[in-house]
């Protein structure tokens, strides 16, 4: 008979064993995604979550009511603020819009309507949001109305328009993530107090490790049309641990339809 | 004896031949060992999702046969070739710089999106799901008419844009895939949502926590991403997909299988809807470009002048 | 070899544009195909949105007033990925829209076709004075 048909059997025998590889199996037990480093930089990977009341007032605030009819249900908590040196730099037309704004916040808020929140907003509103992080691009998702960023981290030259998430450009700096954010529409709010930009709002974030499970996060804002100068927020993002933890939907629209179209109902 | 060495080659043959195609396929790689899917995809193809009635007895066009039919398309699906006057014209829109479907039929020239069954078409749908369909096309026929938003689709009310699975559509039919350890993420240019698709066998959410996009799970077959999702919402006009009830499962496949495609393909069931679950292939193709935000609900005054346009046409009654 | 004529191009072009689901911004709710609507005006202002894009114009009527009209156009994007920017469409461009009125009575139309006044369309990026705002290709 001879060697043939051994070797025959061996090769099978070596092709079943490579092709069992193939097939699917059992996935490794969760290990948090953020654990160590990733190409060289820290791992962002993962849900966080700010911990704060800036997105009732970025600045100090009492605490005070919500609408009157649903008691202390949507009242609002006081806060420290998270602005460097508690003071919002506003020229004086824009202090008198925003304080118009806050008597109509909860008609007003484009929060209420279920608009995309811009950015740096959508980082401290109270929900998780997931950061995937790729080579040359990350991905940042927010829960509230679907909102979701891309940054970009080889050169993909100048937004084309205007977005409610803006235009974000990003590069490491060390072990910090720098983040410049562009192309804001005039639309959005920083909390609902009113806080307001214009078009011309530049944001320049970094997200610096502090830990394998909190970011520190600050965001500084420029806008000649509407400050006397750049200001600074800074708030630091926890990581959610919970073993279920996961990115979920909050998608408003239907939840602001009434507010939005109600005077156009058929009677 | 020489017959059953024979054999043993062959078998042993076909045993590898998977094995070498695997090992070609596989230079896609993330720095961390996944099959790499990244980067910025369009599914625009002209080819419809069933077999038209025309191409019954032809699942595959031949090379002169499919030249011919995707000029058609193109020369069809060009909306500058007006016909005024008429409600088609309306839903046409605008000029063809607008529109984005793509030139070309899939790759491989089969006539049909749909590979099981065989003949290219839909199932039958069971009687409950053609009752849910002709309710839909009747609620459609009354939008002029409309009492409010409810009555219009979840597409108009820029809910979703549309359900999963979604299909080529007359523009942005773009996505932006990113991976990390342990998730793939899908950036949908309509309409700006992320799918998240954790990877690993952790359960579904409870059955009473539902989604517009439903709930996903992914995990690696060889060099294949398969992707499960569940929890759906049967909430609202065209909230899922071709009347399916919101228990519908959903199982995508991408196999990345050159540096410009992935073969996608996704498998619905749903007994309430379909007389048996259905398949269908379609391509993503990269894109040179960017994903731009899509912001609809923002920017959502054609719901405004719909509902007002049937306020008006009341007060003229 | 012959294929099949396919039935009429506007009816296979519904096919492209409607998938099976009808899940569409339905046009004829919101346009009156009985109205149907000439207008020549120039660009005052251009809202590069979705899920419309809206050009606001001037449209100069005969007794000498000026009407601003509303025209609803598709979703940038796809502008965006061949190359335009808001530049594209400069205030002060005359423009000449054929399309149909809005059906609440408000000065708007979709812009079914819009051209140049000398007939070319808009935004085809290939002639003098149509390059505006468009990269090279």
């Amino acid at each position: 008979m001879g060697k043939l048909p051994l070797v025959a059997v061996l090769l099978a025998l070596a092709a079943v064993q490579t092709s069992g590889q193939s097939a699917p199996r059992q996935p490794a037990p969760p290990r948090p995604s953020g654990a160590g480093r990733i190409a060289g930089h820290p791992n962002f990977n993962g849900l966080w979550q700010a911990m704060t009341e800036a997105n009732w007032d970025i600045l100090a605030h009492n605490a005070r009511p919500g609408p009157p009819q649903f008691g202390a249900l949507f009242s609002e908590p006081a806060g420290v603020g998270v602005v460097e040196g508690n003071a919002i730099p506003y020229q004086p037309w824009a202090a008198e819009k925003q304080k118009e704004n806050f008597k109509k916040r909860w008609t007003d808020d484009p929060e209420a309507k279920c608009y995309m929140p811009g950015v740096p907003r959508a980082t401290y509103m109270p929900f998780p949001f997931q950061i995937v992080q790729g080579n040359n691009e990350i991905i940042i998702a927010y829960p509230f109305a679907s909102a979701s960023r891309i940054l970009h981290m080889t050169d993909v030259g100048e937004s084309p328009a205007d977005a409610w998430m803006g235009w974000s450009r990003a590069k490491w700096e060390g072990d910090t993530l720098v983040v410049n954010v562009t192309n804001q529409i005039e639309d959005t709010w920083f909390d609902r107090a009113g806080n307001f930009h214009s078009e011309q709002l530049n944001v320049l974030e970094r997200y610096s490790p502090a830990g394998d499970n909190v970011i520190q996060y600050e965001a500084t804002m420029t806008d000649p049309k509407v400050f006397t100068r750049p200001w600074k927020i800074s708030v630091p993002l926890y990581r959610r641990l919970e073993q279920n933890a996961q990115f979920l939907e909050f998608k408003c629209v239907p939840f602001s339809e009434d507010l939005i179209y109600g005077h156009l109902r058929k009677k | 004896m020489r017959a059953a060495i024979a054999t043993l080659f062959v078998l042993v043959g076909l045993a590898l031949v998977p094995l070498a195609a695997q090992q070609a396929k596989s230079q896609w790689k993330t720095p961390w060992g996944d099959p790499d899917l990244q980067g910025t995809w369009s599914n625009q193809t002209l080819t419809p999702l069933e077999r038209p009635r025309q191409f019954a007895d032809k699942p595959v066009l031949t090379e002169a046969e499919a030249a011919a039919y995707e000029k058609q398309l193109v020369d069809a699906g060009n909306v500058d070739n007006r016909n005024p006057g008429t409600v088609q014209d309306v839903n046409l829109a605008y000029n063809q710089v607008w529109w984005d479907r793509g030139n070309k039929i899939v790759a491989d020239r089969r006539t049909a999106l749909i590979v099981d069954p065989p003949d290219g078409r839909i199932p039958a749908l069971t009687s409950a799901a053609q009752k849910r369909r002709d309710e839909d096309r009747s609620a459609s026929d009354n939008e002029k008419s409309a009492a409010s938003w409810l009555d219009f689709d979840v597409y108009s009310r820029c809910i979703i844009r549309s359900a999963l699975p979604r299909l080529s559509t007359g523009y942005n039919n773009n996505y932006e895939i990113v991976q990390a350890p342990g998730v793939v993420a899908i950036v949908q240019e309509q309409m700006h949502e992320t799918r998240m698709i954790p990877l690993g066998n952790a359960p579904h959410l409870p059955s009473d926590v539902r989604q517009w996009l439903g709930d996903s799970r992914g995990h690696w077959d060889g060099n294949t991403l398969v992707v499960e999702t569940t929890n759906f919402t049967d909430e609202g006009r065209g909230s899922t997909f071709q009347y399916a009830t919101k228990n519908m499962k959903l199982v995508e496949r991408f196999t990345r299988t050159s540096d410009r495609t992935i073969d996608y393909q996704f498998t619905v069931s749903d007994p309430e809807t379909w007389t048996r679950p259905w398949t269908a292939k379609l391509p993503w193709n990269r894109i040179d470009g960017l994903i731009y935000e899509y912001a609809c609900h923002e920017g959502n005054v054609g719901l405004e002048h719909m509902l007002s346009a049937a306020r008006a046409a009341d007060r003229k009654k | 070899m012959r294929l099949t004529p396919i039935a009429t191009l506007a009816a296979l072009a519904l096919t492209l544009v409607a998938p099976a689901a009808r899940a569409h911004h339905s046009f004829s709710a919101e346009f009156d195909v009985s109205k149907p609507i000439k207008l020549q005006g120039t660009v005052k202002r251009v809202q590069w949105i979705n899920p419309h894009t809206w050009i606001w114009i001037d449209v100069k009527k005969p007794d000498g007033s000026v009407e601003e009209w509303g025209v609803e156009a598709g979703t940038p994007n796809t502008l965006f990925r061949l190359g335009f920017t808001r530049e594209a469409l400069p205030v002060g461009t005359e423009i000449v829209v054929d399309g149909y009125e809005a059906r609440d009575g408000a000065k708007r139309a979709n812009g079914r076709d819009m051209t140049f006044p000398d007939g070319r369309k808009l935004l085809m990026g290939t002639s003098a004075g149509n390059d505006a705002g468009s990269k090279d290709k």
